[in-house]
């Protein structure tokens, strides 16, 4: 029984470089979201805004899990 | 047993070549990884915010006497069990200000610029304003921390604020 993964690659042999392009584009953009976030994190703390700190982290650990699962769709290596 | 398609030997290869190489797989890995890091530093913000006790209303402290700073001049200090640094400013209309003499932007010592009523940080050009603190110009993200100024008589006495911005 073949899962969504492999599904994936024996639909589109020819397409794994754009599928790891957009991957790595996805976790790019997510890892700047949380650069962001952690700046503002920072600096509201400091300035007293507590409860910026506590919805930055949530939003930070959101967008971790999803690129966690993101994961899933990568591409098997070839061998 | 073949070690031949073990996945371990992608991590020790034999040729150099291979060893430098880092592929899109283990770079997309790797952005994983960095971002579970930002989770991290958010989670200890959030949590040194939680934990820390800003109730913390500090004992008046005595200065100095009004004599001791010219119109124009300034004085620094620390508080009583701190090392953070402040500095008194006795402005051109008469009124006593106390700000930390840390810029928060990289923590450079500001210092009030007489005539001007702006506080400067040399550092990277940034200007307070003396009254209230807040940024007029250049890279602080944040007004600079405030201390309540109170005279008796001739003293001059500093306080912690309460938890509400100043």
């Amino acid at each position: 029984m073949s899962d969504f993964r492999t599904g994936q690659e024996n639909a589109h042999p020819q397409k794994k470089s754009m599928i790891m392009s957009t991957l790595i584009v996805v976790l790019l953009t997510n890892l700047l979201i949380q650069i962001w976030l952690l700046y503002t994190a920072l600096n509201n703390a400091l300035d007293g805004h507590k409860e910026v700190a506590y919805s930055t982290f949530i939003a930070s650990l959101v967008l971790f899990l999803a690129g966690t699962i993101w994961l899933y769709f990568l591409p098997k290596s070839v061998k | 047993m073949s070690n031949e398609n073990k996945h371990w030997k992608e991590d020790f290869p034999i040729n150099r070549g291979e060893a430098n190489q880092v592929s899109r797989r283990d770079f997309a890995k790797l952005l994983a990884v960095v971002s579970g890091g930002m989770v991290l530093g958010n989670g200890l913000i959030a949590a040194k915010a939680f934990f820390s006790d800003d109730e913390e209303v500090g004992e008046k402290q005595k200065v100095c006497t009004r004599n001791e700073i010219p119109v124009g001049g300034t004085k620094s200090f620390v508080l009583k069990n701190d090392t953070v640094p402040y500095i008194l400013i006795h402005t051109e209309e008469g009124e006593f200000y106390a700000y930390e003499q840390k810029c928060t932007h990289l923590s450079c010592a500001v210092y009030y610029k007489p005539g001007t009523m702006k506080i400067e940080c040399p550092c990277h050009n940034g200007w307070f304003d003396v009254k209230t603190g807040e940024v007029l110009q250049g890279p602080p993200p944040r007004p600079l921390k405030k201390l309540v100024v109170t005279l008796v008589g001739e003293e001059i006495f500093v306080q912690h604020p309460k938890t509400e911005n100043v």
